[in-house]
């Protein structure tokens, strides 16, 4: 079972890094999104999943990852070696941030994560280096569709491999001893504020490289686009509805999310539904099955089973 | 080995340790006993740094501790078990106790960590369920999770804090027999414990807390004979002394 399992996330990963061979431009646009979304996802699930702390502030990386790599393209850098500049400078700031945040337990930290990444929107909307709420355009010639292609589905598979090696390891039974009870982790020895912050460090820098590969693909960032709090809110809802704290279910809700704003965007009398959808998608999950879709298949392999 | 200077500890209003001074040695089974809301537990948050000491000083081998986190005096070798237990409830028996021994003073990983894991699974009786699920446990197995997550952190001083609460008599002897072994092992040992048969039983000092004071300090014998003790906690139950 499990080495079945993990034949198909391999046979899955080689598909999406063979399939601009087969597929055309259409279905590759949905994967390099997927992609997109695992990583967010993902990301999250190691801050907000294993460890239990929900931040509803990660626009703040992908806007810090897509801002540095625009910035310093417009100062003839190769976009492609601004990501790892991008993604140190996200992990920094998730420090800074992380260091008075991390003092407040439960719904307080993920309000005071709303507030940092929303001063952070409007900073942006109103500064002149970032060009204010008209925003920025890459320089011309940054684009190259196969590169942008293999970076974004690598880079998803990097997050993935690193979500279930945090899980197994010892960094990551701390992270759930936090999730557990905070306060008895800290009596046999678990340095809960470190671990917190190693985490979000970790996953801010995996979304700030998915956030500068974002700009790269579209040419175009404003704070609208890459710190919308929609977004925050989208990249909470994937690994909760497909399941938290787990590695499959952050991909399997990414699948769902993605998928379904793609159908949705596509009905233009549906455009505007989507925060309706996910909502009931929540209240769904939450009432019925609170692990998410990997829940339901334990559940409905417990029952075939038995 | 451990030294606690005028110790006190202030909620708002509410005095709950005042300038309270002793010191264990090592290798002491150490008692402590009290009416409820005596200061007991504040005292062990206090030693392990899981709460702030308002006043005074707490020496551990020399070194002041009374201003390190709570995982920083792991670290160095002083650990407490909860009155409340608190396993991680969805972990099994073997990760929880995994988990001290990762981060404890022993800093263990791997081959090396899993071997002490069921050392101390053994030691605890606990072996027979280490892949449940801690929230499977019943309140003896519970108890014994809280003694086993702590001994696996290795420490020097171990802070047992009402272990035997809620367990029947012949738990009680079971636990008093591991608590001795964890003496013999060289583990300096001090005890909250309601049962005060128990503690006389296995300690070789004894201290007795009233609304935050030290009201006495001495061997069982002294102390269960001191009025000012038999007036605030013991009152007719006064134990008969039994010969060790």
């Amino acid at each position: 079972m499990k080495i079945a399992a993990r034949l198909l996330w391999l046979a899955a990963a080689i598909f999406a890094l063979t399939a601009p061979l087969f597929l055309e431009r259409g279905p590759l646009n949905d994967l390099w999104n997927l992609a997109f979304a695992v990583i967010l996802a993902s990301a999250w699930n190691l801050l907000g999943g294993f460890a239990g702390q929900v931040s509803l502030g990660y626009s703040a990386f992908i806007g810090i990852g897509a801002y540095t790599t625009v910035l310093l393209s417009l100062k003839d850098w190769n976009p492609f070696v601004t990501l790892p500049l991008g993604a140190l400078i996200a992990a920094i700031f998730s420090v800074i941030i992380g260091l008075p945040a991390f003092r407040l337990r439960g719904p307080y930290f993920t309000i005071a994560t709303i507030g940092v990444a929303e001063a952070i929107r409007v900073t942006a909307s109103t500064v002149e280096f970032t060009g204010g709420s008209s925003g920025l355009r890459m320089p011309a010639d940054t684009f190259d569709f196969n590169a942008n292609y293999f970076a974004m589905i690598g880079l998803a598979v990097v997050t993935v491999v690193i979500a279930a090696w945090v899980k197994r390891s010892a960094f990551g039974r701390a992270l759930a001893a936090i999730r557990q009870d905070i306060e008895a982790a800290e009596a046999v020895g678990v340095n809960s504020t470190r671990f917190k912050l190693a985490a979000h460090a970790l996953s801010a820098a995996l979304v700030a490289i998915a956030g500068g590969l974002y700009a790269i693909n579209f040419q175009y960032i404003s704070p609208a686009s890459v710190f919308d709090f929609r977004l925050s809110l989208s990249i909470v809802l994937m690994p909760i509805i497909g399941g938290v704290g787990t590695i499959a279910g952050p991909i399997f809700g990414a699948l769902i999310v993605s998928t379904l704003q793609i159908k949705l965007l596509s009905i233009p009398a549906l455009r505007d539904s989507f925060l309706f959808v996910y909502g009931g998608l929540l209240i769904v999950v939450m009432l019925f099955e609170p692990q998410g879709f990997v829940g339901l298949g334990r559940r409905i392999g417990r029952l075939v089973h038995a | 080995m451990l030294e606690v200077r005028q110790l006190s500890k202030r909620f708002g209003g509410l005095l709950a340790l005042s300038s309270v001074d002793f010191d264990v040695n090592e290798g002491d089974v150490f008692g402590i006993i009290g009416p409820n809301g005596a200061g007991k537990t504040t005292l062990f948050s206090c030693l392990v740094g899981a709460l702030r000491p308002t006043a005074g000083q707490v020496r551990f081998r020399g070194e002041r501790i009374d201003r390190l986190t709570n995982p920083a005096v792991v670290k160095r070798g002083i650990v407490r078990t909860h009155q409340i237990v608190r396993p991680f409830r969805a972990m099994s028996v073997a990760e929880n106790v995994a988990v001290a021994a990762y981060f404890g003073a022993g800093r263990r990983r791997g081959a090396d960590a899993e071997r002490r894991v069921r050392e101390i699974l053994e030691r605890t009786s606990l072996a027979d369920v280490a892949q449940a699920p801690a929230g499977t446990l019943t309140i003896g197995q519970l108890k014994r999770l809280e003694i086993a997550r702590a001994l696996a952190t290795e420490p020097r001083v171990i802070c047992l804090d009402e272990v035997m609460g809620g367990l029947n008599p012949s738990e009680i002897v079971g636990a008093m027999a591991l608590i001795r072994t964890i003496r013999d092992s060289g583990v300096t040992v001090l005890m909250i414990e309601h049962h005060v048969h128990a503690v006389v039983g296995v300690s070789n000092r004894i201290l007795v807390l009233n609304f935050g004071e030290k009201i006495a300090e001495g061997t069982p014998r002294d102390v269960l004979r001191d009025p000012a003790v038999v007036a605030a906690y013991l009152g007719d139950a006064t134990p008969a002394l039994e010969e060790d």
